[in-house]
This record gives structure tokens, sequence and C-alpha cells, in this order.
């Protein structure tokens, strides 16, 4: 006390300062000013908006929930979005599936104890998830080309010639081959949050359950899935927000109208199309708020479901 | 119930030799306590006999029969780690029990079981609980519960002890070796405490660089060491050695000069000549003995610790060789002062230049 007497400074300003916390303000404030003006801000404006119609002068008008009537009842504009969100969901599955399971199984075995060479194949792996996804777009293409891609004739040497076909141009396997292309980009994600839950295992835990009678499959299912199941979760969540914001990859390799016949059509190259516009459609900022409202919607929904339904049963676990 | 025996075990990680030329056996129901440094390769061993290493060489049987080959859940023996290795998402039952679940032992017979383990070590109203929610102490005695549920041939302890605090080591201890006593099954330990594998061990292995030192019963060890590493490792605070010299020879001993002081002391017959080079061990409780036969030792004191009922004394000699004293609790030592110590010859050890002890084998002690 005598020290704050000494320098001067009034005792009621000291008391004043400790009943308004301002530097938690102050830390807070740039942090709070960029994800407003950044995020904040135009989520909502993008939720009033939806809430708007526009005609050809420009002018706007309150319809309210007007546009998700449209949205899902007019036939011009339910079958696309029904359409999109149900390519969406097989997108969604398919990654669940199959890169989530490609992840896991990776990951444990790069996990092996007495691997060589681990380092090189992680770094293999994961390569892919670093390149641009126009590039990724653009190699597939190529190598699934009919005419001149190397994908017929790597099957051909190995006597699987027939069973190749224009996988990208058939409408009953594009959704499917785009996806697998997304999953082989996208497998070292869950490859390496898995491998990291994994590694941070005890090895002690392991041997115990060796010593106890467990072999290899028992000690993978009793012991290291379910300390990793809160890792399986954070995966599944990340796999699901973006699968429902995938746009890229779609755009890249089929265009804005996710041929052939809207079959690799997901909602975000569905919201593309209504929001910018794509060759004969006019653009409609309102229709494409809309959308937009309505994936962030879908999104939240799946979310809250693992919030509330799944992530609350997990435990963390501490060695 | 079952022996361990040991032949010629070797273990190489690459090009490094953990193990050589392991040779041992333990008794059924013996008390087994293996000693040694860290990267003494003690754990290794450990780990070799219940089967999660594989060895480069030699035979390991149990109970009579070989099971280099043998899983480890197939060796009945049971382990308990260093770090309890619980399963942290199982409650203490499901671990206790977890075990048995591979053993397909039915329903009724893993309930009582458990429920037993349980009991003996105080563990019944904690069955429900994740290992999370318990402490240090009652992890350990839950890794121990694994262990008897088992009901192994031989049990194994990794280090048990050294994640507890100090009073809660000592309990332990006592828990374990009633265990022992009670369960009467064969038991090797692991530890680089020379105080637990004193007081546990009904026979020690010290281990050094991959290699058995000696092995013997506790004060077997204590009071014949066989050479410098053993007589160094064996005894709290460790032995002081000084450097010497033979001055001569007669039928019984050898006259040896010291720290300037001289010691006829007995020795194995053939075992030293005029000349030689040698170091003489004496423990710190034998530097303050001031008898009648007693040799001097003159220094200076570096340092005093003390514990109540004894001072450790830190000096150094005229000769500039650092050692410990234990003194009596009163001892009046102050640092920086002239400090005298006593030594018995009867108490002396002497190790030729090659570290092995050249103390007739009949010496009794004490």
């Amino acid at each position: 006390m005598s020290d704050i007497a000494a320098s001067g400074v009034p005792v009621e300003s000291t008391a004043q300062r400790s009943r308004f916390p301002v530097h938690i303000l102050v830390f807070l404030a740039p942090a709070l000013v960029i994800y407003t003006a950044f995020s904040i801000y135009p989520l909502i404006d993008t939720i009033r908006l939806s809430l708007y119609a526009g005609d050809e002068t420009g002018a706007r008008y309150f319809v309210g929930l007007g546009n998700f009537t449209t949205l899902l009842t007019d036939p011009v504009w339910a079958d696309q979005f029904w359409n999109a969100l149900r390519n969406n969901l097989i997108f969604f599955a398919i990654h669940m599936v199959v890169q989530n399971g490609i992840g896991l199984g990776l990951a444990m075995l790069l996990s092996l104890p007495h691997l060589t060479g681990g380092s090189v194949y992680r770094t293999l792996l994961f390569l892919p998830t670093m390149l641009s996804v126009v590039i990724i777009g653009f190699i597939w293409q190529l190598i699934l080309n009919p005419l001149w891609g190397i994908a017929e004739t790597l099957l051909q040497a190995i006597g699987l010639g027939s069973l190749f076909g224009p996988w990208l141009g058939q409408e009953s396997t594009a959704l499917l081959t785009v996806s697998l292309i997304s999953v082989w980009q996208f497998v070292g994600i869950p490859m390496m949050l898995i491998y990291a839950a994994l590694i941070n295992i005890p090895d002690d835990l392991l041997d115990a359950a060796t010593v106890d009678g467990a072999g290899p499959f028992s000690v993978f299912w009793f012991v290291r899935l379910p300390l990793i199941l809160p890792t399986l979760g954070v995966v599944s969540i990340l796999t699901f927000v973006a699968n429902f914001n995938a746009f890229d990859l779609i755009y890249a390799i089929k265009g804005a109208l996710a041929g052939p016949n809207f079959s690799t059509d997901i909602l975000g190259t569905f919201f593309y199309r209504t929001f910018f516009g794509y060759q004969l459609q006019m653009g409609s900022p309102t229709m494409g708020a809309t959308v937009a409202t309505a994936m962030l919607v879908i999104i939240l929904i799946g979310v809250l479901i693992y919030l509330f339904g799944v992530q609350r049963r997990l435990q963390r676990h501490t060695f | 119930m079952a022996d361990v025996s040991l032949h010629s075990i070797a273990k190489s990680f690459g090009t490094a030799e953990i193990l050589r030329d392991i040779n041992l056996t333990v008794d059924d129901g013996e008390f087994v306590v293996f000693v040694g440094p860290s990267g003494c390769g003690k754990s290794t061993l450990l780990r070799i006999i219940a089967g999660l290493e594989p060895v480069s060489g030699g035979e390991i049987r149990i109970g009579g029969r070989r099971v280099n080959e043998m899983p480890p859940a197939e060796r009945k023996i049971a382990m308990v780690f260093q770090s309890y290795a619980l399963y942290p998402h199982m409650s203490v039952y499901k671990n206790m029990a977890f075990g048995l679940k591979f053993a397909k032992t039915n329903k009724a017979e893993v309930d009582r079981r458990v429920r037993q383990a349980a009991e003996i070590l105080k563990l019944s109203a904690l069955l429900d609980r994740k290992p999370r929610e318990l402490s240090g102490g009652q992890r350990q005695r839950v890794a121990i519960g694994r262990a008897i549920v088992r009901e192994p041939s031989v049990f194994l302890f990794d280090e048990p002890l050294s994640n507890l605090d100090a009073a809660l080591r000592v309990n332990t201890r006592l828990e374990i070796a009633k265990l022992h006593r009670d369960l009467g099954a064969t038991m090797i330990y692991v530890t680089h405490d020379q105080v637990e594998a004193m007081t546990l061990a009904s026979k020690i292995v010290v281990l050094n660089h991959g290699r058995i030192e000696q092995v013997g019963a506790p004060l077997e060890l204590y009071r014949h060491p066989r050479n410098l590493f053993v007589a160094g490792f064996i005894g709290s605070p460790r032995m002081n050695f000084i450097k010497g010299q033979v001055l001569g020879l007669d039928d019984t001993g050898a006259t040896i000069a010291f720290a300037g002081a001289q010691a006829e002391v007995r020795t194995r017959l053939g075992a030293l000549k005029a000349g030689d080079e040698v170091t003489i061990g004496v423990r710190p409780e034998h530097m303050a003995e001031r008898a009648a036969e007693t040799i001097a030792l003159q220094g200076r004191i570096d340092a005093v610790e003390r514990l109540g009922e004894a001072s450790f004394v830190y000096m150094r000699l005229d000769g500039g060789e650092d050692v410990i004293v234990r003194a009596p609790g009163d001892e009046p030592a102050v640092p920086g002062e002239r400090f005298t110590a006593y030594l018995s010859r009867e108490t002396l050890y002497v190790f030729d230049a090659a570290g092995q002890a050249v103390i007739p084998t009949s010496r009794s002690m004490l």
C-alpha cells in the first residue's frame, strides 16, 4: 500500500479499476472486432437477406419465410435442393466409411512398433491434402480420361481392362468417383489425427493387455478403439462440416452444373449456381442467401446432434 | 506355482547388446529382486520373462516348460507395471476382470475372484470407480489386483513403487511382502532402489551392463560383495573407496597402506602380491568405531547431514579421497573443521586392481 501511496495514484481510481475490469475488454477487443466484422455480421446479414426477395429493378422487399417455402415446395427449386441434399448425404457417407475407415487403418499401420520408413509413408499419404484442389481435379480428370487417360492402360496391364468405364461421365458413377477422388485427397487428415491419438496411448497399456491374454484384434477392439473414440468423434464432425461445405473439387472437375445431369450436384455447387448464376441461370442474392441459410441450418443440426448426443458420452482419457 | 530358470539368455537391439549370458534359477515361491542402475537391462530381462520381448539367444523355462515361443498369456505370469497401466475407460472391476475374459472363465468364477482380490487389497468399495477417480496408491493396488485374479504361477513387478510418494512406498512395500507370504507365489521384482531390494528380496540379483554381477540373499550381498560394483551399489550411503597399495604379505593376509595409514588385512591366499594397487572399501557405518584396535584417518569436513539418529559427515581425507562417515546423531562436527574417522581392520574390504574382492569367503562380520 505504501508503494501505491508513494507513486501518487489516487486511492479512488484504484478502487474503480478493480470494479470494472477494463483489461479484459482490451484483450478481447481485437478478436471480437475481427470476428464480428468478418464472421458474425456477414452471417446475420445473410440470414436477413434470405427473408427478402428482389425484382428486375433491384428493389428488395420483405417476404418472411417465403423464399424457404419456394425452396422446399416449388418444383423447379425443390427438385434441385433435394437432389443436392441427397447427393451431399451420399458424399458424406462415402467419406465417413471409406475416408475415415482407411484413415483409421493407415494410422494403425503407421503406429506399428517396428515400422521402418514410417515418416516417409506419413509424408506421402499426407501430401495430396496439401495440393490445390484445382490441381487434384485436373490430374484425376487426366488419369480417368477415357480417350487418353492412363487409368485404362493401367487396368489393362493387370488384366482388368474390361472393368474400365468413363466413370466421371456416367450419371451412375460420377458422384462415387468424385467422392473417391476427395477421399484420396483428404485421407491424410483422419489418418494424422487418429495416428496422434494412437501413439498417445502408452505402450505399457498395450503390454498389459497382451499379458492379460488379449490378441492383437482384442487389444484393438477392447483397448485402443475405446481410447481413440473421442478422436473418432472429432474426425466425424470435421468430415461432416467439411463435406456439407464442399464445393471446390466438384466445381474443378465438373463445373457449377455438376453434371452429368446434376448427378454430382451438392449443396455447395447448388448454392453457387443460385447465388452467382451460371450460364443461362440468373444469379439471385436473396435465393442464394436462402440456400446458404438452409445449409447453415443443416450443418447446425448435425453439429448439435453431435455435441449433445455424442460428445457428452465420450470421455477424454488421461494416462 | 512354478520355478523360473534362465539359460544363457542374450538380448540385443540391433548392434547394442543389452543382456549377455544370463544364467539364473528362481525357485518356486521365492521373491527375487533384480536391481541395478538404469540401463543395466533389468527391465528388459523382466519383459523377456513376461514374453513381451523375444530373446536373441538362450532358453527360458517356467515350471519346467520351455516358454520361449509362448505368448505372454500362456506363460501363467502376471505383470504389474511401473505406470500401473490400468485401462482408463474401464471400472476397477472390469480392469481386474479383463484378463479372465480371455481365459474363458465363467461369470460366477470371475465375480468370485475379483471380489476376493478386492477384499485382500481393500478395494471392495471402489469396484465401480474409474482409474482416474483413484489415488496413486489405490491405482497401484488395482494393478496388483489385476495380477492376483489371474492366479498366475509367477508375479512380475516392474518398478511398481517408483510413482508413489515416500510414505506410501514404505506402506505398499510392506503390503507386497505380506502378499508374498500369503500367496506363496514366485515373484520377480525389478527396482533400481537398493532399499526395496534389501527389504523385499529373499534373493537379490545385481545387474550391471547386461551382466549378473552377483546373486545372493540381501545380507550376503551386504556382507560379502563380490566386487567393487556390488559393494558400491548395496548399502546406503554407498561404501567408501580408498586407494591403497600392498606393502607386504604373510600367512594370514596382507599389509596395506592407504590414506596415510597401514593395516594388516586378511585376504585370500595368493590373491595379491607386494606392490599391487588395491582399493580399500569401508562402509560409512564402520568409520566411527572408537574401539581399541582402530585406524585413525584425518581429514577436513565438507558438509554434515543431521538425520537425528545419525549424522553423515562428508569429509575429505588428507590423501585427497572423499568419504562419508556415519557418526552418532549428537556428533558435534562442523564443516570446515578437522575430523578423524576411526576404522576397525575387521570391517575393511579389499578389492584388487580388477575390482574383485579378495577377502576370505569364510569371513564373518559383526
